[in-house]
């Protein structure tokens, strides 16, 4: 719309400064969208931190609140991964935290007396609204102000991105996102400009990137691909190199100041193609430099020189290379990366990955869920970046292009695709717009004077017009072409070039121009079909916003025929663990719940979701597949006090330990091959009815889960498995349940202490 | 190819070069020598790295990457003074070198930050 | 009225504190008040020397026929007792409160048990020897014979009344002074599971014993024989409580004078009611090495500094336990570290040591176990942590190049920056020096 209207102020600086107030206006509009939509969580429910990461972070920023920054850096973190302790400071992506931390400082230095809680609930939405201005400027980068505000509405609630920015979120994603839209619109902004400011400001930002978020490889991955595409399409360019040498020394060392990367900065396959495409761009700034001064046949002569000597140099490199990488353990990949390459990689060799929800790959329904309409934008968008293709668009372009890869390899990465596909679908919108008003302004003026003259009269006219109107429109088109191509067209070296290929591409303009003008009843159909593809769009991202993304996960509810429950078990436990056990006592639960119990209830806690060692991982997994007594012995050693496990049972609550129960044993048998998957399976279905193997029927988990589970309905059924379970009447000898809470939800075992008498044997004499 | 034509060919292109080369400013001709001076720098710092291991590598990737740094920020100023290249006309020479020392300013800051 | 209610309920408070100044407690471990129970009251003077002991050391005995009525260990949920005998094996089933389950729970509270049975030993008194771990034969009729090693007793040819001296070699259970004459013993013989390391034989039969009826004829071979056999047994539970088990009441009586009897059970009831053996350890202590104040949490390769007090209970007062076998763990799944601890005579053991190149959640533990004393378990859980960031080794001489390199960098790029800039901006038109100027003292300050 703002693009048409742009079209109109022509060359009136009134109207320009008009627009310009009316963009600013739709930011911040945007903006505001972009905040307010996340809110449902909190209008819906409470003002409360969602799920499990975001209690670790919530809990880091506490730290950091009280301790300064300094304490944290050097924080050793007893209360986790018991015994064995885990160096938070070291092994945190730090650029939330102190983002929430310095904005919680700021504002009690100004006597604004907010909780640490509150400022990191609402960390998420203002910096998605930042987000969203990020894309803006990005966006204009590629395809001027229109695109741009376009694409920013539609990043401000693409469901993909409310799903981790909700109010209560508290996530490395809610900033991260943030900064991977800055990155690239500094990247391009230095490229369009040139200037060595913005590289400077590119790498900071980048520097704030690696702090944040653990997907920066994506990035440094991405402006090597890029760059190496442009060399390849010859598009080299010096503004080119002053936008990717400065930032892969500058962000090269910044990565390496955050301690959680590290060496790794340097030492990983990960960060290997931006150092190869460093010496690749410097390789080619020489011979673009020394063509630049040479006489054509003297740089044929120093061609052959050269390519024969750097075959070799390059030869070699590649070979130490090689021997580096393979050297190496892994081969210089770490898992997570090589499951972005190898999708089967993860569930084939790492369970402990493959068991995460959100490193599945994703399935069709999902995109329609997450980027709905966008999805059937984004080609029309990608059609648009070709049309002329610049450095800046041919970056939009890889970008939606390796982002739809790495987001069919992990649900998690959808995430990343999500800004991608706003900024081409903005593009595409906003092209179609601009085709749209333009053809109905030029056959508006033609249709209405056509009802007013005579058939005779109108045809020579009608003839005529559009031969009147294309100058006209050519010029007005050309002008904001010329605006929105002003630094491409700077971009070329050489101007020769560029007027022949001027020239060269100015009759296929018309004839483009010519046939952009559609019919007028055409166009306003289109636009009508346009908006309304943009109300369901707005429609299903308010439904996804306040339906599906912003329940706490902490915090049930559902709804029946006799009203709304809450199911508020897991913070009663905790409370229940904080209120009724000593401080040092040890808690044992399965991963998924270590980051809740270490800041809710501030108990020690063996694994948590931070998952860095398998082995841990597995001893518990192990522990919850074995008989009583050996789990009692593995617990035991390690000083566990309490077992904690989540069942759904009763209230049929889908993700709970049960469920789970599988990855423990693959896991737990990943590490100590005496658990063994099929002894849990009968004939290679899981159940846990009659049918269940006695494996199953006796391990740990089934009995703390089902123990007196029978009480409740007399049945003992299952609603989540919907079935009657195997053995209704457990006897427990070595655990003694403590708390279960109201729905039974969460249930809460003691390990009893050894028998303080050995018994002797068994009373034979009494029947004799 | 034959080698004394090969010889001879080189011979001509260096010639040319130096020509050519000559004809360049003294300043970006300082430039040069300074980004000369600093892949020199890192040149002799890998091979000192080589002889006595890479211990401690923070310092290490700090001095390479400082003169690596210094090297690159010199030639994209090298690239935005040079008259000839058109594509910078319009950018004043006082934000050209702004942005410079702007540059060279955090790569320092991060240096010392990074060498200890 | 009021005076009257005030008085009483001042009088009951005395008489409540009072047993309880002389209770059993960490303080003074020994027992004061015991509960006897008999079959029959005349064992107060068949065996009037073994209670005479027992008093005269200051045990407050109350005698009690076992199917007494009012019988009852607890009131108002305090135990009213410290030690239990049961002097009654034919007993079917207590009067009162008592039940084997009330005397589990007596013993698992950390009170103390004799138990004597005999040949007319009931179900009850087996069922509680079975859960204490002992198993009395399962033959009900059968006493131990001994052929070779038997007492002359009134009637001829009737060995069940056997003699042996095949004591359980430990000065804590059996008294610093050696019993010199065998003990006689006439009763039921008992088997303890080998796994079992709670039990501990203290008297055990000779190689040629056999437990069998007397009055039939052997009609197969009898299922316990020699040494496995054990006469007296003695059990300390996990919580410490200690329990002496015997298969004949006779061993305690008066009856046989010249045998070690009366040493024998005497020395064995200073054990089982904590006058001697039990062990406590205070002040314990640890801290970084020339430091007073112990830390909240160490740092790897930190020295420290560890140290213990045990003491022993003499009956009348704590000892300094004296011994070269205590041993400290630095434990964190497994013992990083293991020293044996050196000490003072005064009872202060210590030791220091390095921390070891680990982090996490380490324990200090002195787990001490030795035969006949009170367990000692005693963990403190102490994290250690790396270093900090700001604790590294700074200015390494191998990277003094680097640092040559990296400030060379920084220095030429100061004068070049100014040398280029004021070329530059002289030779065009557009000077500014105070623009120049500034720049130049920027970097100067850097």
């Amino acid at each position: 719309m703002s693009s048409a209207s742009e079209e109109t102020t022509k060359g009136s600086t009134l109207r320009n400064a008009f627009g310009g107030v009316l963009g600013f206006f739709i930011l911040l509009l945007i903006g505001i969208l972009a905040f307010s939509i996340r809110l449902f969580s909190v209008i819906k429910y409470e003002s409360v931190i969602h799920e499990f990461d975001p209690y670790f972070n919530y809990r880091v920023t506490q730290f950091l609140t009280k301790n300064g920054i300094y304490d944290f850096w050097n924080w050793f973190d007893d209360r986790t991964w018991y015994p064995l302790g885990r160096v938070i400071g070291g092994t945190v992506y730090p650029g939330l935290t102190l983002t929430a931390g310095t904005l919680w400082w700021f504002l009690n230095s100004l006597n604004i007396p907010l909780s640490v809680e509150t400022v990191c609930v609402f960390t998420a939405p203002i910096f998605s609204a930042f987000a969203a201005w990020a894309t803006y400027l990005l966006t204009k980068e590629v395809k001027g102000i229109g695109a741009g505000i376009t694409a920013a509405g539609l990043l401000a609630m693409v469901p993909s991105y409310i799903s981790r920015s909700v109010a209560g979120s508290y996530d490395n994603e809610a900033v991260a996102i943030f900064a991977l839209i800055f990155t690239f619109y500094l990247y391009l902004k230095t490229l369009n400009t040139g200037s060595l400011f913005y590289a400077t400001l590119n790498a900071l930002s980048y520097f704030y990137m690696v702090c944040s978020w653990g997907g920066y490889t994506f990035i440094i991955n991405l402006i090597p691909m890029h760059v190496l595409l442009c060399i390849v399409t010859g598009r080299y360019s010096s503004r080119l190199y002053i936008a990717y040498a400065p930032l892969v020394v500058l962000g090269t060392l910044l990565a390496a100041l955050v301690p959680v990367v590290g060496f790794n900065a340097v030492m990983t396959s990960e960060h290997f193609a931006s150092f190869l495409v460093f010496i690749i761009i410097h390789v080619v700034a020489l011979v673009y430099y020394i063509k630049g001064i040479l006489s054509p046949k003297m740089f044929k002569v120093a061609m052959t020189l050269v390519v024969t000597i750097g075959l070799a140099v390059f030869c070699a490199f590649i070979a130490v290379l090689v021997a580096l990488v393979a050297s190496s353990p892994t081969k210089g990949w770490s898992g997570r990366s090589l499951s972005l390459l190898d999708p089967t990689y993860a569930s084939k060799y790492i369970p402990i990955i493959a068991s995460v929800s959100e490193h599945q790959p994703p399935t069709w329904p999902s995109y329609f869920m997450d980027i709905n309409v966008l999805a059937f934008l984004v080609p029309a968008g990608i059609i648009a970046c070709f049309l002329p293709l610049s450095d800046a668009s041919s970056f939009a372009v890889l970008y939606i292009v390796t982002s739809a890869y790495f987001s069919g390899v992990m649900v998690r990465l959808m995430l990343v695709l999500a800004p991608a596909a706003c900024i081409l679908s903005g593009i595409a919108l906003s092209e179609a717009f601009d085709v749209f008003t333009r053809s109905i302004k030029f056959q508006l003026p033609k249709a209405l004077r056509m009802t007013d003259s005579s058939a005779g009269d109108t045809n020579p006219e009608s003839a005529a017009l559009p031969n009147d109107v294309k100058p006209e429109k050519h010029s007005s088109s050309d002008k904001t072409e010329d605006n929105l191509k002003e630094r491409p067209s700077k971009k070329n070296r050489k101007k020769e070039k560029e007027n022949i290929e001027k020239v060269a591409i100015k009759p296929k303009h018309e004839k483009k121009k010519r046939l952009l003008v559609l019919p007028l009843e055409a166009s306003v159909v289109a636009i009508l079909l346009l908006i309304i593809l943009g109300g369901f769009y707005v429609v299903h991202c308010v439904w996804a916003a306040a339906e599906a993304y912003s329940a706490p996960s902490i915090v049930l509810t559902s709804h029946s025929h006799d009203g709304l429950h809450v199911f508020d078990d897991f913070r009663e436990a905790y409370a229940w663990l904080r209120h009724n056990t000593e401080v040092d006592d040890k808690v044992a639960s399965w991963w998924d719940y270590g980051y809740q119990t270490t800041a809710m209830a501030n108990r020690t806690v063996i694994v948590d979701n931070n998952t860095w060692n398998n082995t841990h991982i597995a001893t518990v997994g192990t522990a919850m597949s074995s008989p009583e007594k050996q789990a009692w012995e593995i617990f035991n050693s390690l000083d566990v006090k309490y077992v904690l496990v989540v069942f759904g049972g009763l209230v049929g609550y889908p993700s709970d330990d049960i469920n789970k129960f599988l990855w423990m044993v693959r896991i737990g048998g990943g590490v100590f091959p005496h658990i063994k998957e099929p002894d849990y399976l009968r004939d290679g279905q899981y159940r846990i009815d009659s049918q269940a193997t006695p494996t199953m029927l006796n391990c740990l988990m089934y009995k703390l889960s089902y123990y007196r589970f029978v009480e409740t309905d007399g049945k003992g059924f299952d609603r989540v498995r919907r079935t009657e379970i195997g053995k209704k009447y457990i006897k427990l000898t070595h655990f003694e349940e403590v708390f279960t809470t109201h729905h039974w939800m969460v249930r809460i075992y003691k390990l009893k202490p050894p028998k303080n008498r050995i018994k002797g044997k068994s009373k034979k004499s009494k029947s004799v | 190819m034959v080698k004394s034509s090969g010889s001879d060919d080189a011979r001509a292109l260096i010639r040319s070069l130096r020509v050519a080369y000559s004809a360049t400013p003294t300043t970006l001709k300082i430039i040069d020598l300074y980004v000369c001076f600093a892949v020199l720098t890192a040149l002799i710092q890998a091979v000192y790295m080589g002889m006595v291991g890479s211990f401690p590598f923070n310092s290490f990737l700090s001095g390479e990457l400082s003169c690596i740094g210094t090297a690159v920020l010199a030639v994209c100023l090298r690239i935005q003074v040079n008259k000839e290249n058109k594509e910078f006309k319009d950018l004043p020479l006082e934000r050209a070198f702004a942005d410079f020392v702007l540059c060279n300013l955090v790569l320092h800051l991060v240096i010392m930050n990074f060498l200890g | 009225m009021a005076t009257s209610g005030w008085f009483l309920t001042l009088t009951l408070a005395l008489v409540s504190v009072l047993p309880l100044c002389v209770a059993f407690s960490a303080e003074s471990p020994t027992d004061r008040r015991i509960l006897v129970l008999v079959d029959d009251l005349s064992i107060r003077s068949s065996h009037s020397i073994f209670f005479d002991s027992l008093k005269s050391r200051g045990f407050d005995l109350d005698f009690k026929l076992a199917d007494d009525k009012r019988l009852a260990l607890q009131r108002y949920g305090k135990y009213l007792y410290d030690g239990l005998i049961l002097f009654s094996p034919s007993i079917k089933s207590f009067g009162g409160s008592l039940n084997t389950a009330a005397v589990l729970d007596f013993v698992d509270s950390g009170h103390d048990l004799i138990l004597s049975a005999d040949e007319t030993a009931s179900d009850l008194i087996r069922d509680i020897a079975i859960e204490c771990g002992i198993d009395f034969d399962e033959d009900q009729s059968s006493v131990v014979i001994d052929h070779i090693s038997y007492a002359v007793s009134e009637k001829e040819g009737d060995h069940t009344l056997i003699a042996s001296d095949d004591f359980i070699r430990s000065d804590v259970i059996l008294g610093e002074k050696k019993i010199e004459a065998p003990v006689l013993f006439r009763g039921i013989g008992h088997s303890l599971n080998a796994a079992n390391s709670l039990v501990l034989k203290v008297l055990s039969a000779s190689p040629s014993a056999y437990s069998a009826n007397p009055n039939s004829e052997l009609s197969s071979p009898p299922s316990l024989t020699g040494t496995a056999i054990s006469l007296v047994s003695v059990v300390q539970a996990r919580n410490n409580a200690r329990i002496v088990i015997s298969g004949s009441l006779d061993l305690f009586s008066n009856r046989y004078e010249k045998s070690g009897n009366e040493q024998f059970v005497t020395e064995l009831s200073k054990w089982v009611f904590h006058e001697r053996g039990h062990l406590k350890a205070v002040n314990v202590k640890h801290n970084k090495a020339g430091e007073k104040a112990e830390p909240a949490m160490y740092r790897i390769n930190d020295d420290l500094e560890y140290s213990v007090e045990i003491y022993e209970w003499s009956g009348t007062s704590w000892k300094p336990y004296v011994a070269d076998d205590v041993q400290v763990q630095f434990y964190m799944m497994s013992p990083y570290v293991l020293r044996t601890l050196s000490h003072d005579q005064k009872g202060r053991y210590s030791t220091s040591f390095k921390v070891p190149d680990v982090y996490g959640v380490f324990q200090f533990k002195v787990e001490y176990q030795k035969l006949g004393y009170t367990s000692l378990s005693l963990s403190k859980q102490i994290p250690v942590r790396p270093y900090k960031h700001n604790e590294y080794e700074r200015f390494i001489k191998a990277a003094y190049p680097y640092y040559g390199a990296s400030f060379s960098m920084h220095h030429l790029s100061v004068p070049q920056i100014a040398g280029q800039s004021s070329i530059y901006l002289l030779s065009s038109d557009r000077t500014n020096f105070l623009w120049n100027f500034d720049f130049e003292k920027q970097i100067s300050e850097l």
